[in-house]
């Protein structure tokens, strides 16, 4: 078995990606995901990688999708200004059914904000920030350790669905180091490639499970991409029924497997009276929490969803039923809340710890908060 | 051994950093797990560095340290930053030179930018001095494991250089200063 060591949440992103097998990076440096750019130039070009900084962020996203419709495995990484430039080119890639990883180390917004400062504010952003209706897969890890294995899991996603992966994490856990064993096998999911008579190919041929199989440039394919609705075959139509046959398509491969995406860790919560809601580093913070209040002898439980998108609904519908009080804590004014409210149906009342001034959120503090909910429960 | 926090603050060019992931690295080699954080705002450019260490014998919750059991101050600027944030229970170990008068007896002050002076002709050896007063005074670490850490953290050039820091360090506790 591999040995602990001391590795920083973007280096474990770097890895991760290298493991899953990456060899395309295209990006524009940004501080606090910087270090994942710089972990990849080291390691894409001794590995029969590309790694190439672009002029922004918007080109770095087109670069990824031009290296994955060539057949590699690409990612770009960046922080809340450079997301909201790449967000055309993401819709541009559920579109066209490209395959990539796009990183987002969250900081302090919006606009410029705060460079060194975590955040959880752009958990809409990665869900809706591109136009038009879409799907999305978004992953929340809350530690190095997870940084890794989650990173590998965004590629296994977007090759198994033809589509954009979203990893989002904060400040805290991009630059934070922390002992961590890498683990020796990964499962690694490749794309269905094209098979048969190029004569016959349609690149976004309907098939069982929704994914059409993917030719590379140069494998003797030919084929249109476009970010227009298009047929079978690629091209552009305003043919109604083709469009929004399209549409249905690129919703239900993704919405009709959410019991293969969606990734949740709940912890003490068979038997709690509440729950706290949180992700990403605030996850941890509640987890400790939850354990402290348990030793005081208040029944509390977490939802850590790892999986922010698709929303875990049934996970929220089930604890709902389960407890009197769900509190939401996240590091923004209120993003995820809203669809815990719409999951939990009024079955549990719900309670925010929205936070937006760059200092984390520490186990004492969301403590303090549960003893105050679990005052207010027994005295309503 | 539950969890500690220790935090290395002091200015740039002090080596804190890489204190502080040498701390960390030793912990790992130790068997524990360990976190290791740093400023990157623009107080790191500002002339001021740190480095939160957590070690644990069980797996890390919240990875950032609030709750210090160590403080270590390497510089002016430290000690009025970091000092009034400070709870009756954290040590507190104090460079000599920025020591101000007003400092507590609780605190333990030892000549720790002297030292590495001696050691070195310079400061960047501030902070494996300091890990060597640490390693003393508490019992976080054990001796080998931290030179070992040392060793294999410093490029190979100054590796002799920075283990005499190191001894230098853990010689000031108990000797006359």
């Amino acid at each position: 078995m591999a040995e602990a060591q001391l590795v920083q949440g973007n280096e474990a992103c770097a890895l991760g990606a290298v493991a899953a097998g990456c060899n395309f990076y295209g990006g524009y440096p940004i501080t606090p995901s910087s270090g994942i750019a710089e972990q990849m130039v080291r390691f894409l070009p001794g590995a029969d990688g590309v790694f190439v900084q672009m002029e922004d962020e918007i080109a770095s996203l087109a670069a990824v999708i031009g290296a994955s419709l060539a057949g590699s495995k690409a990612m770009t990484a960046t922080s809340g200004p450079g997301f909201s430039l790449m967000q055309e080119h993401i819709g541009y890639a559920v579109m066209a059914e490209v395959p990539c990883v796009i990183v987002n180390v969250m900081r302090g917004g919006p606009s410029t904000g705060m460079p060194t400062s975590p955040s959880q504010g752009d958990m809409m952003q990665a869900r809706w920030g591109t136009h038009g209706d879409h799907s999305a897969i978004v992953l929340a890890p809350s530690s190095v350790g997870e940084v890794y294995e989650l990173t590998v899991r965004a590629f296994n996603l977007a090759e198994r669905f033809r589509t954009p992966v979203i990893v989002v994490y904060d400040e805290i856990v991009g630059h934070t180091r922390e002992s961590v064993v890498l683990p020796d096998a990964l499962e690694i999911t490749d794309r269905v490639r094209a098979e048969g008579d190029p004569e016959e190919f349609r690149p976004k041929a309907i098939t069982p499970n929704g994914v059409p199989p993917q030719a590379a440039f140069g494998d003797g394919y030919r084929f249109h991409v476009t970010g227009l609705a298009h047929d079978e075959r690629g091209f552009p139509t305003e043919d109604s029924q083709v469009a929004g046959a399209l549409l249905t398509r690129l919703h239900s491969k993704v919405d009709d497997h959410e019991d293969e995406i969606v990734d949740v860790e709940t912890f003490m919560i068979d038997d709690a009276d509440l729950a706290i809601f949180a992700y990403g580093i605030v996850g941890r913070s509640a987890r400790e929490a939850v354990m402290e209040a348990r030793a005081s002898g208040i029944k509390a439980g977490l939802i850590r969803p790892r999986t922010v998108w698709p929303f875990p609904a049934e996970h929220i519908a089930r604890a709902a039923e389960q407890v009197d009080t769900i509190i939401v804590a996240e590091m923004n004014l209120g993003q995820m809340i809203g669809e815990v409210e719409r999951a939990a149906q009024g079955q549990a009342e719900i309670v925010g710890h929205l936070r937006a001034d760059g200092e984390p959120m520490t186990p004492a503090h969301l403590l303090a908060l549960i003893t105050n909910v679990e005052a207010d429960r027994k005295q309503p | 051994m539950s969890r500690s926090e220790i935090r290395i603050a002091g200015a740039g060019g002090q080596g804190v950093v890489t204190a502080g992931r040498i701390l960390a690295e030793a912990a790992i080699l130790s068997g524990k797990t360990a976190t290791h954080s740093q400023v990157y705002g623009p107080q790191s450019r500002g002339g001021a560095s740190r480095s939160d260490v957590v070690i644990d014998t069980a797996e890390i919750g919240f990875p950032l340290a609030y709750n210090l059991d160590l403080l270590i101050i390497l510089s002016d600027e430290a000690y009025t930053k970091y000092r009034p944030e400070l709870d009756d229970d954290t040590r507190m170990i104090v460079d000599r030179d920025c020591a101000p008068d007003s400092t507590p007896g609780s605190a333990t002050i030892f000549p720790v930018v002297a030292t590495a002076r001696s050691v070195s002709g310079g400061v960047l050896a501030t902070g494996v001095v300091a890990l060597g007063v640490l390693q003393q005074v508490a019992d976080f670490i054990d001796a080998d494991t931290l030179r070992q850490a040392v060793g294999a953290r410093v490029p190979a050039k100054f590796k002799a250089m920075n283990l005499d820091a190191l001894e230098a360090g853990m010689g000031l506790v108990g000797a006359t200063t």
